[in-house]
Formats: structure tokens, sequence, C-alpha cells
């Protein structure tokens, strides 16, 4: 087994322990009943992808100010990543939502702050893909992965700053029973290391594509240096 | 003070390209007319509705203007090849893009000087001081922000695709911030101008920062 197979059955594992504190150990909500089982999975994958865009973030500045390639694969793997989280959020949030409020969706302000955020990491990906692969679209994608951050503390903190139909931190504000705060820190911690696993992955392909292309490109760099000097 | 001087010559050239071709701002104001018709026929309005349906028409009207403004500013250098010859002179990127930030935000005011006497014409609501400060506030943010990432997708493929997808959800904040005030100053309710004003310009001096940053970044390859 290579690092990335251990890895990801490790990460496997991990989520079956966290399924089985959620479902088994977790008590069922006096008000919502089961549903409310989806809550230490969506508020999990949020943080998660909260992590990944930190790391587009950071890893675009490193780029921006060392020309490190690594850090610009790293921003690219962690972007992917956390479009999945955003991805797992919205689709759970919409799930719960649809008994809770009777809706899949209202225009509420972590909701739509939560679907722009998507939107912009998708755009960030499309501006890898039609930008000129190598130092301009690491730099580009650098720029908008900077912008695009100024979104994440809009979605966290849009529940306090706007009246939201969207239900308030409730971990921070201590508002958890002892076993569901049990349940859902178990859940973050596996989410979160679910989440790097993929990034660790995610990493090893961007890795393996860049060293092809330049496989591919180096001889015929050097094929074009050669006749431009004859 | 050289880099104020570039930013202004870059400017006035822009400006005068447009006086003399007369390329943009007629058909941006042909587009915000045509706009006001279409959303007259979307909507189905009557005067109990104009408060609430014109801020709405009028972000949509400005926002997609705005799109066409800030794509062509750095297209028709792109055309020209003439962005490489700027950038090969000493003058340093943030002041290049300033100019043709401040020239396509300048055609964008006098897009607005149609649009929001039009909008109280056809919609008739009212045409306050509250209302075009917050959209010129607006305008200046939009401008930088539409400004740095259409100098981006002018040097990529599917440019036209990628502008809206990079700059719509950069400027929703405007349109938040500005739609209330403009809500408020038609009498539809919403917060207080004073405030959201307030706020534009925290948003307008935070993204002229951030941009005039990052603009080495998209213009100097």
């Amino acid at each position: 087994m290579t690092r990335h197979e251990q890895g990801s059955a490790a990460s496997v594992a991990l989520m079956l322990i966290a399924g089985g504190f959620i479902f088994l150990f977790a008590p069922t909500d006096a008000l919502q009943g089961p549903v409310q089982r989806i809550f230490y999975l969506h508020v999990s994958a949020a943080i998660a992808a909260y992590g990944c865009f930190a790391v587009v973030l950071i890893g675009g500045v490193v780029y921006l100010w060392k020309e490190n390639a690594a850090a610009d694969r790293l921003a690219r793997a962690a972007a992917l990543v956390g479009l999945v989280f955003t991805t797992v959020t919205l689709v759970m949030g919409m799930i719960w939502a649809k008994p809770i409020w009777g809706t899949f969706w209202t225009w509420d302000a972590r909701l739509t702050s939560t679907l722009v955020l998507w939107i912009i990491y998708a755009g960030y990906l499309m501006v890898r893909r039609l930008a000129e692969p190598g130092r301009q679209s690491a730099r580009f994608a650098a720029v908008v992965g900077i912008f695009g951050f100024i979104d994440v503390p809009v979605v966290h903190f849009s529940v306090t700053w706007w009246r939201t139909q969207h239900p308030g931190p409730v971990v921070l504000n201590d508002a958890l029973p002892p076993r569901m705060l049990v349940a859902f820190l178990i859940t973050m911690a596996c989410t979160l290391v679910l989440a790097a696993v993929m990034i660790a992955i995610r990493y090893r392909i961007e890795f393996l594509t860049d060293q092809a292309a330049e496989k591919v490109v180096a001889p015929i760099v050097a094929q074009t240096r050669a006749g431009d000097a004859r | 003070m050289r880099s104020i001087t570039i930013a202004l010559a870059v400017a006035r050239k822009d400006l005068a390209s447009e006086w003399r071709t007369r390329e943009i701002v007629p058909a941006l104001a042909q587009f915000v007319v045509l706009a006001l018709v279409i959303a007259n026929f979307g909507f189905q309005f009557d005067s109990r509705n104009a408060p609430a349906i014109a801020p709405g028409v009028l972000w949509m009207a400005l926002v997609f203007a705005g799109l066409v403004a800030f794509g062509r500013a750095f297209a028709a250098e792109r055309e020209q090849a003439s962005l490489e010859a700027m950038l090969m002179t000493p003058a340093m990127p943030a002041a290049i893009f300033a100019g043709k930030a401040l020239a396509a935000g300048l055609l964008l005011v006098i897009c607005e000087a149609v649009l929001l006497p039009a909008l109280a014409l056809f919609f008739a609501v009212p045409l306050t001081f509250d209302e075009v400060s917050a959209v010129l506030l607006a305008t200046v943010g939009m401008a930088v922000l539409g400004c740095l990432f259409a100098a981006m997708v002018a040097q990529v493929r599917a440019r036209e695709l990628l502008l809206p997808l990079l700059t719509l959800p950069l400027w929703i904040p405007f349109v938040v911030v500005g739609g209330q005030a403009v809500q408020s100053a038609m009498g539809g309710g919403g917060t207080a101008t004073g405030s959201a004003n307030g706020l534009l310009l925290d948003l307008d001096i935070l993204f002229v920062v951030l941009t005039s940053l990052a603009a080495r970044f998209v213009l100097d390859d």
C-alpha cells in the first residue's frame, strides 16, 4: 500500500467511526427528530471548506510572493476539495431545510453567501482551465483565490450580521448537550482528516500532471531552441 | 505623483479614443434603455409595484452594462496589442491599471446619466440625490474590480464567458448595499442611505487598495 492508499483507508475508517457517533452515540433531537443528525456532517463540511479555502489563500499569497510551484499546486488541490465540501454543505443543508423549513432553498444571507462562495471557487477552477498553463494560470488563479476568500468571513458572520433564518452558531455558544458536542467534535476531526487526505491525493495528481506536461513540453522547447540557434 | 500623471494620461487616452470612435457609450445607452423595456414586460409593471421593482431593474441594467464596458476596456487594447507596448514603458502597472479603471468607470457614469433619468421617467420613481450618490459610490468599487478581472480575462481563452463568472460574485456586496440604499431612496423601505453610503465608501477603499496591489500580478507578464 502506498502512503496515499493508507491515508484513504484511514480516513474512510475515521468517517465510519464518525457515522457511528452520529447515529448511535448522539441522542435524537427532541424537536427535529432524526433529521437533526445532518447537522454534524453539514457543519463539519463547512468548516473543512473554510480550511481548504484558507489553504488556497495562503498558497496564492506564497505563490505571488515567491513564485513557488508547490504553493500553487497546493492551492489548486485545496480549491477542488473545498468546492467538494461546499457542495456537501449546500446539499446536506437543503436536505435538512426541506422538512424543517418546508423548502429546500430560501434567499437567506448564509445560504446565499455560501452559494456565492461555491460560484467563486468554481470560477477559480475555470480560470485555471482557461488561462495559459504555468505562470499565467498560477498568477491569475492566485489573485482570484485571494479576492474570493473575502466571502469566507461573510459566510461565517452572516448569521450575526443579518437576521437570518439559518440557525446561529450553536457550538461556540455552548448550546449543545454534551453527547451531541462529543459527536460533533469527533465528526469534525474526522472530516478535517478526510479533507487533508483528499488534498494530499489531489496534490500528488497535480504534481504528476505537471511532471508529465514538463516531460512532453521540455523536448519540444529544446528542439525549437536548437532550431532557432541554427 | 508620477503615477497619478501616468494614470491620468492613460485615462485621457482611453476617453479620447472613445470620443473619436463613439463605440461604447451609444451602445451602452441603448442597452440600458432596452433593459428597461424588457423589464417592463418581464415584471408586469404598474404604478404600485414601481418602488419595489425599479431598484432591481436599475442594478440589473447597471451590472450588465458594467460588464460590457469593462470587458471592452481591455478587449480593445488586446486587439491592437497596445497593452504590451504600454507595459514596456517604465510606468508602474498599477498606474496604468488605475488609468484604465478611471476611464472605464467614467464611461459607466455617462451610461448612468442615461439610465437613472430614464428609470425615473419610465418607471415614475423619484430621482434623488441619495440614489445618485449610492450609484456613484458603487461605481468606483465596481470599476476597479471589473477592470482587474477584465485585464485578466483579456489574456485568456473564452474571455466573454469568464468575465461575468469572476466579476459578478465580487460585485454582490455593492449590489446588496447599493440596492438597499436605492430602495430606501425610492421610498420602498430598507436601511438609511447615510449608513449605506458609508459602507459603500469602506468597500470602495478596500477594493481600490486590493486591486492596486493585485494589478501588478495581472498585468505584468
